[in-house]
Parts: structure tokens; C-alpha cells; sequence
């Protein structure tokens, strides 16, 4: 890419730096994240989610949600580490912190469609995640839930050209990458790269953020790359996509991601799509109720 | 520490009625899918329940449980599947009844075939609707080919050919005469332009709309006859294969896949999949649908 391109990309996002509103835990939090699960300490994390009521209330009723089944919907921020797992609890509290960074006065695209798609995507990746016997279904959940992050980053410091972009793409019903590409040289890929490196996100959640839409160049991407271009796939085509109607066909087991996570995983061989298909739109309504919770305009309760 | 009284998911879902829904209604899902393909998501789980509750009733069982007993250790368990996916795919024939399959037919699917067939001589496309009942999808097909015929279809010839095996549903789709229930889904704007009415109740569709269908008699078991359907571009057949079991559905499953043309789809119902019943067919997503592709020879795919 042209080098005055990134160049731009940079220095605008250094700006968002500016911004006052992202929850004081969300830094922590990523810092958290960033390490192993054992290193982690139960106290931590529950002091992290207690800090901000709203933002506890909030984790409480995401963790109560469906998506997140337990026998018995946690009542206090201890409960839900202890039923739910720290590694769950944190990406719980990442949900709900993100839905407050971004508090984008020009919001390009419908927020609550963008917030869909995010955690449409995040849950897919993981009910994937399970079926294949992966090693950390919540690190699938991350990189899900992370991955068009650079649509914010358009919205928040691109926001003319971004919406150019947006306004082809419905127009001629293309995928959202590929109009970006097409009306401004670059996508949210390089943009969510450069906040991803701002935010110090790990390797591998930074390679999903790049390389989401690049698996057929590469041919050699990380299974967890592999895992969330095809879930993006899936959330668009049962929709969780963008809000608009693109006109093309996906075929997921000829796609390269596939060829990818088989050669990881021998049980995506027994995985039945047409089903898992019909199990996503299940889920469709509660992520609508619970992106209707968290990021939405309804009030908080505690 | 914030503590929020939760929201409790209940364990049983309402029914329309209000009544909480039988667990065993999702093992009795979890039949009907792999017998049949067709899958109950969980909010249409009250329609399943619905369809074994009639059943139920006529066969005077009291509960649930005794009718799970009656589905999979009854001498008669197949015949009671048989009764009971009746109830279950009853009423789903109308006019226009799967909308994102029809867009997926316009806005993908036909560009593409006539990209791919824009070097042959004659320009025709066939369409196959397979189990076409008293004709609504045939018709329905007919409406939208004509609502191309001016643009994408322009010097086209298009023949749809309606086949049943039961001579009274074919002479109820001949006579193409509709009410309310069957036209719930068709616009006004289409009612005026593609039916004349026959009295204040019912509508009849015009004989522009007739002359491109075709509608036969024909038993899709019968191995001869089949081979002289070749050459279909499109075949659709909704909530037919449930009638045929083990290698009978094989067997009907691959005439269909030999009688498309190569780069040719399949559709089947809304909620419906081959499972994994062919492995020529690719499974192919559309926004918001499902459709089997058999690969054009270009494609290298076969």
C-alpha cells in the first residue's frame, strides 16, 4: 500500500487518544487479556468489572443472556467468575467496555448493526470454536468480537470517505471491504491494524484484524484467521452482516479457510453446515435483544 | 459490587398459548432433522409442538413423552414421521413464499447464468419445480422470470416445468386460481399486473404468466421417466424429499444432480438440507438462504 497512506492512517488514529470517553478499565482489561489464563487472578478481574456499575450491571445481564447459558444465570460479578470462568468473564467485560469506547458522534454505519455484526461474529466464531474441539473458544470470541474494529476507526477519523464507501457498497451490493478498497485505497483491516498496534492486541488477534478478508493471497493464515473470515462469512450471509443486501454466493468448504482449519482440525470433517446454518439464526434474535442491551439506547439498570 | 436481579431464562419456551414448551420437543427437532432434513429452529419449536399436538389427538395420546415413545418404538414409527412431517411442512405452499430465495434467483444467481451462457447460440433457461403441488412456486417463478424478461432475460426463452404426482393437485395448479391465504405474500402492485379476478375472493393468474409454465404428471421414483428431465438450469423442490426414505431419497436426490446442468442449483425449503446425502453438490450460501451447486465443468470443482 502507498506509504502516504499508512502514513495518514497513523497519524489519525493517534488522535482517538484524544477521545475522553473509553471506560477507565478498558486498558487494563486488554492488558489482562493479553496474558495467560493462568496468570490471572480471580481478584483482578472482579475488581476490574466491579469499578464502573454501569458497566457491571451491564456484564451481569450479558452474562445472564442465552448466548451465554448457564444453569443459573449469575447474581453477583464473583458469581459469574466462578460460573462462567475468568477467560468468559473477561471477554463479557470486553463486549460491554467496547460498546462505551466508541461513542461516535457520526456514525457512518448503523452502530447497532456494526454492534450485531461484532458480536454475531464473536458468537459464531466460538459455537465454531466448540464444534471444532479448539483450545480457547474465548480467544475465538475475541478475535470475533474485535475483527472490523477498523470500521470504527473509519467512522471516528475517515468518516467523509468511509461513508463513499459505504454508499457504493449498498449501492452495488458489494462486500464492504472490496468497496472500500475500490473508493479509498485502503480498508478497515489496515485501519483496525493501526489502532490494534495502538492498543498493544496480541499477535494473533492483530493477524485476524489484518488478514480477515486476505485468506485466499495468504493460503498459509493462521487457523484462527481461517476460524473468523469464515464466521464473518456466515454472520453476513444469515444476517449479522452490514445492513445491506450483497450480491454474491458463498461456497464455505470450497473456500481456502476451510482446506486451513482441516488440516487443524480433523473434527470439521463431521461438522454438518447446513445445520450449524440453521443453529446461527437461532441466535439471531438474542443478539439483537442483547446488542439492544449493551450498546443501545436502553437505560442501564443497578 | 453491583448485584441485578436477572432476567431467568426459562428452561421451557412459551408457546403462542403462553404454555411453556416440553423439552422432548427438542429431541423430537433433532428427529425430524436427520430424517428428514428439515430443521425447527428454536422459536419455531411452538410449530413443531403444534403439528405433534394435532397428532396427538388424533391418535389419542395424552403426553408428549407417550408421543416420543410412539415416534421411535412403535411398530408403525414410520408411518408416524410420515404423518407427522405432513403437519409439520403443512400450509407452507403460497405464493412468494421465500423471499431471499427469490432474491438470491435475481440479484446472484441469474447474472451468472447469463454471464456464463452469454456465448451459446440459444438462450434458454429451464427451470424444474419439482413436486410443484397445486402451483404456487411454479407460478410464483413464472412472475419473477417475466419481471426479468425485459431486462436480464431480455431474447430469452424460459420453460418452467411443473411436475406432480397427484392428478389433483395438477388440475387445481392448471387452473391457477388463488385466494387470500395463497396470495398472503404477493404484493397488490403484482396481483394487478399478473392476475385477473374471478370473483371478490379469488384470483386467477393470467395466461401470460401460464403460457411459461408446463405442468406433468410425473413420479420422481420413476427411474426412466427421470432421465428424460436433463438439462435443467434451476431445479427447485420444496418439502418433497421428506416423503422418500433411506435409498429412495439417495436415488431421487442424485437424478436431480444429473439432470442439472453443470453450474446449475438446487433448492430445496426454507428450512430444509440434504444433510449429508450427496457429497457432488456444493452447499452454497446466499443472504439469508441456502442452495446446492453443482459446479460448472470450468470450475475444476467437480
Amino acid at each position: 500500500m502507498n506509504p502516504s497512506i499508512v502514513a495518514t492512517i497513523r497519524e489519525r488514529v493517534q488522535k482517538i487518544e484524544q477521545m475522553p470517553a473509553i471506560p477507565a478499565v478498558f486498558l487494563p482489561l486488554l492488558n489482562l487479556l493479553s496474558k495467560s489464563a493462568e496468570d490471572v487472578k480471580v481478584d483482578e478481574v472482579v475488581r476490574l468489572v466491579s469499578y464502573d456499575n454501569t458497566i457491571a450491571a451491564q456484564c451481569l445481564r450479558v452474562a445472564a443472556s442465552p448466548l451465554f447459558a448457564t444453569a443459573q444465570p449469575p447474581k453477583s460479578i464473583k458469581g459469574a467468575v466462578i460460573s462462567l470462568g475468568l477467560r468468559r468473564v473477561e471477554t463479557i467485560l470486553l463486549t460491554c467496555c467496547l460498546g462505551q469506547a466508541f461513542p461516535v458522534k457520526k456514525w457512518v454505519l448503523d452502530p447497532e448493526v456494526f454492534w450485531r455484526h461484532s458480536l454475531g461474529c464473536a458468537m459464531v466464531c466460538r459455537k465454531f470454536s466448540e464444534k471444532l474441539g479448539a483450545a480457547d473458544h474465548e480467544k475465538a470470541y475475541m478475535a470475533g468480537l474485535l475483527h472490523d474494529i477498523g470500521l470504527v476507526v473509519n467512522c471516528l477519523v475517515f468518516s467523509a470517505e468511509f461513508a463513499a464507501a459505504m454508499e457504493r457498497a449498498c449501492r452495488e451490493g458489494l462486500p464492504l471491504h472490496e468497496a472500500e478498497h475500490a473508493s479509498m485505497g485502503f480498508s478497515h483491516c489496515e485501519t483496525g491494524q493501526a489502532l490494534a498496534q495502538k492498543w498493544n492486541l496480541a499477535d494473533d488477534v492483530i493477524d485476524v484484524i489484518v488478514d480477515h478478508h486476505a485468506i485466499g493471497q495468504s493460503g498459509t493464515a493462521h487457523p484462527l484467521v481461517a476460524l473468523v473470515h469464515l464466521s464473518d462469512l456466515l454472520c453476513r450471509m444469515r444476517g449479522l452482516g452490514y445492513g445491506y443486501y450483497e450480491r454474491h454466493k458463498v461456497d464455505l468448504i470450497a473456500d481456502p479457510a476451510w482446506a486451513i482449519l482441516l488440516q487443524e482440525y480433523r473434527a470439521l470433517e463431521g461438522v454438518d453446515l447446513a445445520r450449524f446454518t440453521f443453529e446461527l439464526d437461532e441466535t439471531v434474535e438474542e443478539i439483537h435483544a442483547l446488542v439492544a442491551t449493551v450498546f443501545g439506547s436502553a437505560p442501564a439498570s443497578s | 459490587m453491583t448485584t441485578v436481579t436477572q432476567p431467568v431464562r426459562p428452561a421451557l419456551l412459551p408457546t403462542k398459548s403462553g404454555q411453556p414448551i416440553d423439552p422432548v420437543y427438542r429431541q423430537i427437532r433433532d428427529l425430524v432433522y436427520k430424517v428428514s432434513g428439515i430443521y425447527k429452529a428454536e422459536e419455531k419449536l411452538y410449530l413443531l409442538a403444534d403439528g405433534c399436538g394435532r397428532r396427538m389427538k388424533q391418535i389419542e395420546l395424552r403426553t408428549p413423552r407417550d408421543y416420543w415413545d410412539n415416534l421411535t418404538a412403535h411398530p408403525d414409527r414410520d408411518g408416524e414421521i410420515r404423518h407427522l412431517l405432513n403437519e409439520v411442512t403443512i400450509g407452507e405452499t403460497c405464493m412468494f413464499r421465500s423471499q431471499p430465495q427469490l432474491d438470491a434467483l435475481r440479484k446472484v444467481i441469474l447474472p451468472e447464468i447469463v454471464a456464463e451462457k452469454t456465448k451459446q447460440i440459444t438462450k434458454r433457461l429451464r427451470i424444474w419445480s419439482a413436486g410443484c403441488s397445486t402451483g404456487e412456486e411454479s407460478y410464483t417463478l413464472a412472475i419473477n422470470m417475466l419481471e426479468e424478461s425485459e431486462k436480464l432475460l431480455k431474447g430469452w426463452t424460459v420453460e418452467i416445468l411443473a411436475t406432480d404426482l397427484n392428478d389433483r393437485s395438477l388440475e387445481t395448479a392448471k387452473a391457477g386460481i388463488y385466494g387470500d391465504y395463497a396470495l398472503r405474500n404477493t404484493s397488490d402492485l403484482y396481483k394487478r399486473k399478473y392476475f385477473s379476478l374471478v370473483d371478490d375472493k379469488k384470483l386467477q393468474v393470467r395466461p401470460e404468466v401460464k403460457k411459461l409454465v408446463t405442468f406433468s404428471r410425473l413420479n420422481l421414483q420413476d427411474d426412466s421417466k427421470m432421465l428424460f428431465m436433463k438439462g435443467m438450469d434451476l431445479i427447485f423442490c420444496c418439502n418433497v424429499l421428506i416423503y422418500f426414505d433411506g435409498a429412495s431419497k439417495t436415488k431421487v436426490i442424485n437424478h436431480f444432480f444429473t439432470n442439472l446442468s453443470y453450474g446449475g442449483y438446487f433448492f430445496l425449503g426454507t428450512s430444509e438440507s440434504l444433510m449429508k446425502l450427496n457429497d457432488q453438490f456444493h452447499l452454497i450460501h446466499f443472504p439469508g438462504t441456502i442452495a446446492y451447486w453443482k459446479p460448472s465443468l470450468r470450475s475444476g470443482k467437480l
